[in-house]
């Protein structure tokens, strides 16, 4: 599936409240995650969007048409 | 192919009209946002504390009042002249109600906003739940009555414009979009009921000091039936924009417009026996009719569930048509590069969020845990100020170019700002539901308690604070590029088609649903009917205790001009 950068940006939005909600959920078995786990989490997460979507982009050309 | 300020120009003006005043109102209400987020949590003060209050109440009306009705009433007169194919009956009329809600509307704005002015002696720092004892400038009052009463011409405005297609089309089913404009209406008509008779027989001859006294109790009931199907009111133009738009921007056509319908007439027929849901901690009002209205609110689940379904089987049908396969992979094939398409989809997710948090709130016994809390705004700000503001800001990039003849300016800074709002209200949202649960009351400038800490669930409340600064500031971006986007716009030069207006017919046509759905008078009848069942005995209740005039002086809020009064009136409103 090739990503466009219209669907990266909507990806990286959802995956804010992700990160939030996961010390929630983490909270709910009794472990209590510091803001840095949300951060890191996050940083992870993009990081391994911007690679899927360096691999997966649509050419420019592609773009273009 | 000519959009539609090409087919109906006159229309179009007054859809404008209405734009024009919605989106100023979004402007200072955003900015007052801003201001409020900033200032309670510490980050930038640059207002007296008794300022904010007055702050507060126009980010309310403003946000919850004016920018939303005034766009209902321009999203709804183009639905009714695009989907009955005709135009209004008499423009004379359209002008006219839009003169009086916007004349009402400055009239509140000005009487709110005079309370930043210490040298006059006016203000209505009342709040956006604008009963007794808490008494504004006679304008306010006077400002609202004309602004409802104008929203009732705008609503006899579309009853004519459908007698007169009914005239022609005697049996014909009633166009989806004109049935969903109309039901809302008798909705907003059974519900104004309870504000309008608290406005002009109580508050506006009290805050003259005609009358001396009021009930506090008996406006309160008033405000809450018409307070919680306002809700709706905001909520059927993002209703509309989602069964009928939607669909057609994700690539399919709308699932079915019989359960459409459905979801419309229980709303009418829901929406207003609810309101002492928000009185669960009102004293004066006997536990078993807050249990009726308790189980009346959790009905309302109902058609919330069921546009769910609807909305999203309508957008996964688009997706397929896209070329989407696979139970998730569909989600790629939409067409998130549509700020349209894209603020809508996310503002109908929040929505889902928006749901779970207000069950929290219906429920008797877990109210209790958030009444009066941070809990509460964080709720509103995921439905009425995303499900309802994102939708008609997203709504808007499509709408507008068919009013204007003239193409958007920028489709990626529309994405931009709606991934932005996303974003915003989901920190800031987020930090009011935890700072709810710690306890953090809402309406406070500045919330502290000597040697009284909040303890949170999660974290601290520094971190709590950050987000709804961060969450607010982001939001406050957001609207600020949503009007820039829109302005320039409107400077851009005109072309044939700025956009594909076309809707296309639903899977699931109007021919399969019952005749009966179609019967106003019928589900009218029934709709007064539960709101007699619901609140002859409460407010018989509330008068029998305490008179219709009740013992109250009440306490004006125009604090600098009469620091005295409102003074010597609280021992005894406090007595």
């Amino acid at each position: 599936m090739r990503m466009t950068r219209a669907g990266l940006l909507v990806l990286v939005a959802f995956s804010i409240p992700v990160a939030i909600e996961l010390r929630v959920l983490f909270g709910f078995f009794g472990v209590k995650l510091p803001l840095t786990a949300s951060i890191v989490f996050e940083a992870v997460f993009l990081l391994l969007i911007a690679v899927f979507y360096n691999v997966s982009a649509e050419p420019k050309s592609a773009t273009k048409n | 192919m000519a959009t539609f300020v090409d087919r109906y120009p006159e229309e179009a003006s007054v859809v404008k009209a209405t734009l024009v005043v919605s989106f100023l109102s979004l402007g200072i209400g955003a900015l007052f946002g801003l201001v409020q987020a900033l200032h309670r949590t510490g980050y930038l003060r640059i207002l007296d504390s008794v300022d904010y209050y007055t702050v507060l109440t126009g980010h309310g009306v403003l946000l919850a009042l004016v920018f939303t009705i005034f766009f209902l009433m321009g999203l709804f007169t183009w639905a009714v002249v695009q989907s009955l194919e005709r135009p209004l009956p008499d423009i004379r009329l359209s002008w006219a109600w839009v003169g009086l809600t916007t004349t009402g509307a400055v009239f509140a704005a000005v009487a709110i906003l005079a309370g930043l002015v210490p040298s006059i002696d006016m203000s209505a720092d009342v709040l956006y739940t604008f009963y007794a004892p808490l008494m504004g400038h006679p304008l306010f009052y006077i400002g609202l009555a004309m602004f409802i009463v104008g929203t009732w011409l705008a609503g006899a405005d579309w009853f004519l414009a459908y007698r007169d297609w009914r005239g022609d089309n005697p049996d014909e089913r009633i166009p989806l979009q004109t049935f969903m404009v109309l039901t809302t209406m008798l909705m907003w008509y059974l519900a104004t009921l309870g504000v309008a008779v608290s406005t002009v027989f109580f508050l506006i001859p009290w805050s003259f000091g005609w009358v001396e006294t009021v009930n506090p109790l008996l406006t309160r009931t008033l405000f809450w039936f018409f307070g919680h199907p306002v809700v709706y009111f905001w909520l059927m133009p993002a209703y509309m924009l989602w069964y009928t738009v939607l669909p057609k921007l994700a690539g399919g056509r709308l699932f079915s417009d019989p359960l459409a319908r459905v979801v419309f007439v229980l709303f009418l027929l829901l929406s207003t026996p609810v309101g002492i849901h928000h009185q669960y901690l009102d004293p004066g009002i006997a536990e078993g009719f807050k249990f009726i209205a308790m189980t009346n609110t959790m009905f309302l689940l109902l058609p919330s569930l069921l546009t769910a379904f609807t909305v999203v089987a309508s957008i996964e049908h688009g997706a397929r048509q896209r070329g989407g396969e696979g139970y998730i992979k569909w989600l790629g094939a939409l067409p998130w590069r549509d700020p349209a398409f894209t603020g809508m989809a996310l503002a109908g997710a929040m929505f889902a969020a928006g749901g779970f948090s207000g069950m929290i709130n219906a429920g008797m016994n877990i109210n209790y845990l958030i009444h009066n809390t941070l809990w509460v705004p964080g709720h509103f700000h995921l439905t009425v100020g995303t499900a309802v503001a994102l939708t008609m800001m997203a709504g808007s990039y499509w709408l507008v170019p068919q009013l204007t003849g003239k193409r958007l300016y920028s489709r990626p800074i529309g994405l931009l700002q709606v991934v932005l709002w996303f974003v915003g209200m989901v920190l800031m949202s987020n930090a009011m539901h935890r700072g709810g649960l710690a306890g953090i009351p809402r309406r406070t400038a500045e919330p502290q308690y000597q040697n009284f800490e909040f303890s949170t669930m999660l974290g601290s409340v520094e971190e709590i604070q950050a987000g709804i600064a961060l969450g607010g500031t982001l939001l406050f971006v957001s609207a600020v590029l949503f009007l820039f986007n829109i302005l320039l716009s409107s400077i851009e030069d005109p072309i044939e088609n700025p956009v594909d207006d076309s809707l296309p017919a639903p899977l699931s046509g109007a021919s399969g649903s019952p005749v009966v759905l179609d019967n106003l008078r019928l589900w009218t009848a029934i709709a007064v009917v539960l709101v007699i069942l619901a609140y002859t005995l409460p407010l018989a209740g509330i008068v029998g205790d305490a008179g219709v005039w009740g013992d109250v002086p009440g306490v004006p809020v125009w604090v600098s001009g009469n620091l005295d009064a409102a003074l010597a009136a609280l021992p005894e409103v406090i007595a």
